[in-house]
């Protein structure tokens, strides 16, 4: 038997999607394209194209969340939405000294996280 | 619209913690305070059809099936029955839905119960649970919390108007000096903008929760229930109720995208604008017409923003107004005289009728003394579900 597991540990990565009829971007993946109305079958992504979300990109906006529930060890979790050069955008985790500066460019990056119960899941972290 | 539908029967429980009682016995005292204010309890069996409005009771409490619970637990059997989920705009949507059941010709007397008990879980498995109402992937998944969303939305505000947290602050003094006045509130107490915001020892009162909002930039967790009784202001059985209706104007929906981030500008809540444009549009009144408004301030930043897009202010200018006093009892437009979400509290499924429950209170003349708006005409009621991207206006008429 080969166990594939011990070829070490896959990198997370969190998809964008192209429509491929008419080239529009989205994050997270659709089920019509708003752009010109084609379906994205989620089994076969025929006519899309699916690409790794990720690197340099703008905040927009960032909070501090205080007093974090059982699971997460931390006193506080940032939060920010930014902006690819793509021009998606996406919400997730914030990890720098100090305060994040609005209009900054973050590296986007991601992990996998298993602060709350169940299976752990793919979270982005702007640093 | 040609149907003249109207509220005959408003019942409501004091907002707070409910969490030793059933969550169908909560949503049946305000079903029962309902009948009770419209003439009596024998008038349930005058109901075409019951509708229930509550976000979660599944996680909540270990129920479902809450609307088949409480036409038994009311003796309304064989009476229909459904159970209406929009997140924390239930409510408003199960109005919105005994409107149309009305408007269609299918009943012609609808009970419209709502509730939630909330405070059996810790505080943070409510927001947890709450929170469930983001897109799984995109938001949840990150750890993100409504106090989370409101905090990001708050910030871009503040960069691009130029509001401080002082604003926020004189919001939630004026919410609570109202709640103080209102037997239905779960904050009872008023708060001066001394404690929780100018004072030496305001940051410890009034600490973070998601920067820059506060505590008081916050609504409480709380348990709780209203319903309202409508009626076809035109079929022979309007006659069997006590009371004179307080007619539904205009009651209009709309909907915006399920991730926050999506939006073509994120401060603004197209939702509200659009089912506010369609409200007035079916009531044939403008903003300037409404003499009260319940907004939905989850966050106080909500009240601001929402204020902005049903039109009583421009857009950025809401704080201003708020520092003028233009929106308190006696104001040119007075919002959330309930105290809002902020002091009356948010059980969320139950928010929607709860807000109604006030205009129909103002349009009365039945508000306790220091809040009672003097002779109002329309009141205008907006309910949120998501952030923002599922939303249901209001407008009734005092004729
Ligand atoms: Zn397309």
């Amino acid at each position: 038997m080969i166990d594939f597991s011990v070829y070490g540990e896959q990198t997370p990565h969190i998809s964008g999607y192209k429509c491929l009829k008419c080239g529009m971007l989205f994050y997270p993946a659709p089920m019509v394209c708003k752009g010109c109305g084609a379906h994205r079958d989620p089994v076969t992504g025929k006519h899309w194209e699916q690409f790794d979300l990720e690197g340099p990109c703008k905040l927009l906006t960032w909070t501090r969340v205080w007093n974090l529930p059982e699971g997460f060890n931390r006193k506080f979790l940032m939060f920010g939405m930014v902006e690819f050069p793509n021009g998606l955008r996406a919400s997730g985790r914030v990890e720098c000294e100090g305060d994040p500066v609005i209009g900054a460019t973050m590296d986007a990056t991601v992990v996998e996280a298993d602060e709350r119960p169940g299976t752990p899941v793919k979270v982005f972290v702007f640093r | 619209m040609s149907a003249r539908i109207g509220i005959v029967g408003i019942g409501h429980c004091r907002f707070g913690n409910s969490s030793e009682y059933d969550l169908v016995d909560v949503i049946a005292y305000s079903a029962n305070d309902a009948f009770r204010d419209a003439g009596g309890l024998h008038l349930r069996k005058e109901v075409d059809q019951v509708l229930v409005g509550n976000m979660a009771a599944g996680m909540f409490n270990h129920q479902t099936s809450v609307a088949s619970a409480l036409v038994s637990r009311m003796d309304m059997e064989p009476c229909p029955a459904e159970l209406v989920e929009n997140g924390p705009a239930s409510g408003a949507s199960a109005i919105r839905l005994g409107y149309m059941a009305i408007a269609s010709g299918m009943a012609d007397v609808v009970l419209v119960a709502a509730g939630e008990v909330m405070r059996v879980v810790s505080g943070w498995e409510a927001t947890n649970i709450v929170a469930t109402m983001a897109h799984t992937e995109a938001e949840y998944n990150m750890g993100l919390t409504l106090p989370g969303f409101a905090g990001m939305f708050t910030r871009l505000y503040m960069e691009k108007y130029g509001m401080t947290e002082r604003d926020l602050a004189l919001v939630a003094v004026k919410d609570h000096d109202n709640g103080a006045k209102n037997i239905y509130s779960h904050v009872q107490l008023p708060v001066t903008i001394e404690a929780i915001a100018d004072g030496e020892n305001a940051n410890v009162v009034n600490n973070y929760v998601a920067e820059p909002l506060r505590m008081y930039s916050t609504c409480p967790i709380s348990d709780g229930s209203a319903a309202v009784i409508l009626v076809n202001m035109d079929s022979p059985k309007a006659k069997l109720f006590a009371k004179k209706p307080i007619r539904i104007a205009g009651i209009a929906s709309a909907t915006d995208t399920h991730c926050v981030h999506n939006r073509k500008d994120p401060l603004v809540l197209d939702a509200v604008r659009l089912s506010s444009e369609k409200a007035y549009a079916m009531a044939g009144v403008g903003p300037k017409d409404i003499s009260v408004a319940e907004l939905h301030d989850a966050f106080v930043i909500f009240e601001l923003l929402n204020s902005e897009e049903v039109g009583f202010f421009e857009r950025g200018k809401s704080f201003l107004g708020v520092r003028n006093g233009e929106t308190e009892i006696g104001g040119r437009i007075p919002i959330n005289t309930s105290g809002g979400l902020k002091a009356k509290g948010h059980p969320v499924g139950a928010t929607g009728v709860s807000q109604v429950v006030e205009l129909v209170r103002q349009l009365r003349g039945e508000a306790e003394e220091g809040r009672q708006v003097k002779d109002p005409k329309y009141g205008m009621a907006v309910n949120f579900g998501g952030f923002g991207n599922n939303v249901v206006t209001t407008i009734l008429a005092k004729d």
